[in-house]
């Protein structure tokens, strides 16, 4: 199969767009020339318009991919060519995106991700609408089948409906739900930080702002101020575009969603690849009893935050059910760290409140600026408070098939990890852990999350409970691991014997 | 060198009468504590032998694997290794020393500033060197490779042999110096490179490369992520 021949004309005109800026420089330069004339710079824009047509045919060209029966094919490459091949089977999302010129024209660029290496597998710029539909729901339709074959399960007269499982809405996002995830979504970080700077700069705006001398110091913070606010508005905007239109299907055993005003993206999650499942609040959110909830899978490279966003924001219930009907884990206590930990934090809080306002009596006593640098003491006041906060939204939870780990305070995460899932278990202990008889125990999955920061983990645990829980999560891994080979053994010999 | 070779070769099933030496002849070199973690590691999980025993075609048949010979008893590093650990730390307390030195030297500050930090650094350097040596232990047992090591931060990692996707022997220049190799192990984890057991003779790197492999086969992982 060939790409659409529109995604020649396309990707022509996104790589003038892109050289625009030198056109224009040597348009603009070519009259500035005597004897060249404006018809030199017209000849070079002809020119790197041609070229660029040119290597996109060949690109078009030398472009084939084919579905096979159990892997998806692709050759490709206009000056060193590559075939690959990947198995249907690895396959862990398959996602399309078009913007708003791209649907205009009909097309869509489909990417196809396993977990190996860290960049997309396939990437398909680009095929026409009902091309990207075909494929998907063919990639989808061929993996099941594989499984079945593989697994041995689902009688084989039944398979005609199991082809096509109907989809079955989960979540669709209301005008309500959008709007408020524009107010949740700004990060209250940079607003509470704006707020503490706002009074401790004050002072010093107004005595310097007789001085013309102190403009600059006058200009600076009010426009750090501006920039704040205008990357607020920015981020709200984004998260209204990125969500707008947001539907979560389930169809058989995959997840679909469908989200984006301008640029529209769909794409499937496998439900048999989910890592984990995690619930996010941020203060407001939590406040106003709403959450988010993501679904991890081994394929995104860090960084493709959003595409695997399962709900971005709807009431807490509603996610915690939906997130049930993902991973169905029971009932969560959780139990918190001790109490001693919570002095850790008053400690290290203090610390960094002094050590911030030694900094800033320093720039006041050294330096021409001159503020209010005693109000940064109120942080080491505030420090109590702010660990009390943070150890009362750690928490650990070991149910049967999950363990459940719970962190954060301004956004806070509870990441539910099924045993089955785990990569390695790492217990750590620092030397201030060791003195307070803590230390925490990382659960590392194959999700995406851990390379951007943030692992499940549970943050200062007894040690001895630490301990316990690393041997629990491993020891349950073996046990899941034998329970899925038994049951696996199990479907073979059934299948053996209706053979017989 | 060659400790580890003889148990390479033999994969063949049903070596009863060997569970009662231990595996990995080299522990001579270290003088670890007989075969008593091998059988209590296998003891404990006779269950997993057999729920492995139904196998699929697979080049290596996790069948002919036996786990219990390939597991060990807790294992420390080469002592040689403290040397390169201890090369390092001087080599950046050289480095920082000079920095110091020639600042203080260039501001007309004391002449021993260099020197002294020199020291200081180095003797802090070695001395972490040693206390890392003694902290760093790995235990191949039935299910998971363990790894206990920190001197500073305690660290304690679980790898199930499910998870493992590669392993590598890897010997730098200055290993190579010292005749020593490190052994990294791969997970799909996010974390997976941070796996390295540094410090081994080759021979042993090889053998413990070729030992995690085939216990990495006889977990029959279907699906490694």
């Amino acid at each position: 199969m060939r790409l659409s021949p529109l995604s020649i004309a396309y990707g022509a005109g996104s790589t003038a767009a892109r050289l625009g800026w030198l056109l224009v420089i040597a348009t603009f330069g070519s009259t500035q020339m005597p004897g060249a004339g404006p018809r030199l710079g017209a000849a070079v824009v002809v020119g790197v318009l041609a070229l660029a047509g040119l290597y996109q045919f060949a690109r078009w060209q030398r472009f084939e991919y084919r579905l096979t029966d159990d892997t998806l094919d692709i050759e490709s490459g206009v000056f060193s060519r590559r075939t690959r091949e990947i198995p249907l089977r690895r396959v862990q999302n398959v996602d399309t995106s078009r913007n708003a010129l791209q649907r205009a024209l009909g097309i869509a660029a489909v990417t196809v991700e396993t977990a190996g290496g860290s960049d997309v597998e396939a990437e398909l710029r680009y095929v026409t609408e009902a091309e990207s539909e075909r494929l998907r729901t063919e990639v989808g339709r061929l993996k099941r089948e594989r499984t079945r074959e593989e697994t041995g399960d689902g009688a084989t007269d039944e398979g005609a409906a199991a082809d096509q499982p109907a989809e079955e809405e989960l979540f669709a996002m209301s005008p309500r739900e959008l709007a408020l995830l524009g107010v949740v979504s700004v990060d209250l970080r940079l607003l509470s930080l704006f707020s503490a700077l706002v009074p401790i700069i004050a002072p010093s705006l107004a005595r310097s702002a007789a001085d013309p001398l102190f403009s600059l110091a006058v200009a600076a913070p009010l426009l750090a101020t501006g920039l704040a606010l205008v990357a607020v508005v920015a981020s709200a905007v984004s998260s209204v575009t990125n969500f707008y239109g947001f539907r979560l299907t389930r169809a058989g055993d995959e997840l679909r969603y469908e989200r984006g005003l301008l640029n529209r993206f769909t794409g499937t999650v496998p439900l048999s690849k989910v890592q984990s499942v995690v619930l996010s609040e941020n203060v407001l959110a939590r406040r106003l009893g709403y959450a988010s909830l993501t679904v991890e899978t081994a394929g995104y490279a860090p960084g493709d935050s959003g595409a695997e966003s399962a709900v971005p924001l709807a009431r807490r219930e509603r996610v915690v059910d939906l997130a049930r009907e993902v991973e169905p884990f029971g009932e969560v206590a959780f139990e918190r760290p001790p109490a001693r930990a919570r002095m850790r934090y008053v400690i290290r809080y203090a610390f960094v409140g002094l050590l911030l306002t030694s900094v800033a009596y320093g720039i006041h006593r050294f330096s021409p600026f001159s503020f209010a640098w005693y109000l940064l003491a109120g942080l080491v006041v505030l420090a109590p408070l702010g660990a009390h906060l943070k150890w009362r939204n750690l928490g650990v939870a070991v149910l049967e098939d999950h363990v459940v780990l719970r962190g954060g305070f301004w956004s806070r995460e509870t990441t539910v990890v099924p045993y089955y899932r785990v990569q390695t278990v790492v217990e750590t202990q620092s030397v201030f852990q060791r003195r307070r008889d803590l230390a925490t125990v990382v659960v590392d999955t194959a999700g995406s999350r851990g390379l951007t920061g943030g692992d499940p983990r549970a943050l200062d645990i007894e040690a001895d409970r630490a301990t316990a829980l690393r041997e629990t999560v491993a020891d349950r891994l073996q046990e899941s691991l034998r329970t899925r080979r038994a049951t696996r053994r199990r479907a073979r010999d059934l299948l053996a014997d209706t053979a017989d | 060198m060659s400790d580890g070779d003889g148990l390479t070769d033999d994969a063949a099933p049903g070596a009863e009468d060997r569970d009662a030496s231990e595996p990995p002849a080299s522990d001579g070199t270290d003088g670890t504590s007989g075969g008593n973690g091998t059988d209590d590691v296998w003891e404990g999980d006779g269950g997993d032998g057999t729920a492995t025993d139904d196998g699929t075609d697979r080049p290596l048949d996790p069948d002919a694997v036996d786990v219990r010979e390939l597991t060990g008893p807790e294992r420390t590093l080469e002592p040689p290794v403290r040397l390169v650990w201890v090369l390092r730390a001087a080599l950046v307390a050289l480095v920082l020393g000079t920095v110091v030195g020639a600042v203080s030297i260039v501001l007309q500050g004391p002449a021993w500033l260099g020197p002294a930090v020199f020291t200081a650094l180095f003797v802090l350097g070695a001395t972490h060197a040693h206390l890392r040596y003694r902290s760093w232990s790995y235990h191949v047992q039935a299910d998971s490779l363990f790894l206990d090591r920190g001197v500073l931060t305690r660290v304690r990692t679980v790898v199930p042999y499910v998870r493992i996707q590669h392993v590598d022997v890897s010997r730098g220049p200055v290993e190579r110096g010292f005749g020593l190799a490190t052994v990294v192990v791969y997970t799909a984890g996010s974390r997976g490179a941070d796996v390295t057991i540094p410090g081994l003779t080759p021979g042993r790197a090889d053998e413990l490369q070729e030992r995690l492999k085939r216990l990495a086969i006889a977990a029959e992982g279907e699906d490694a992520v």
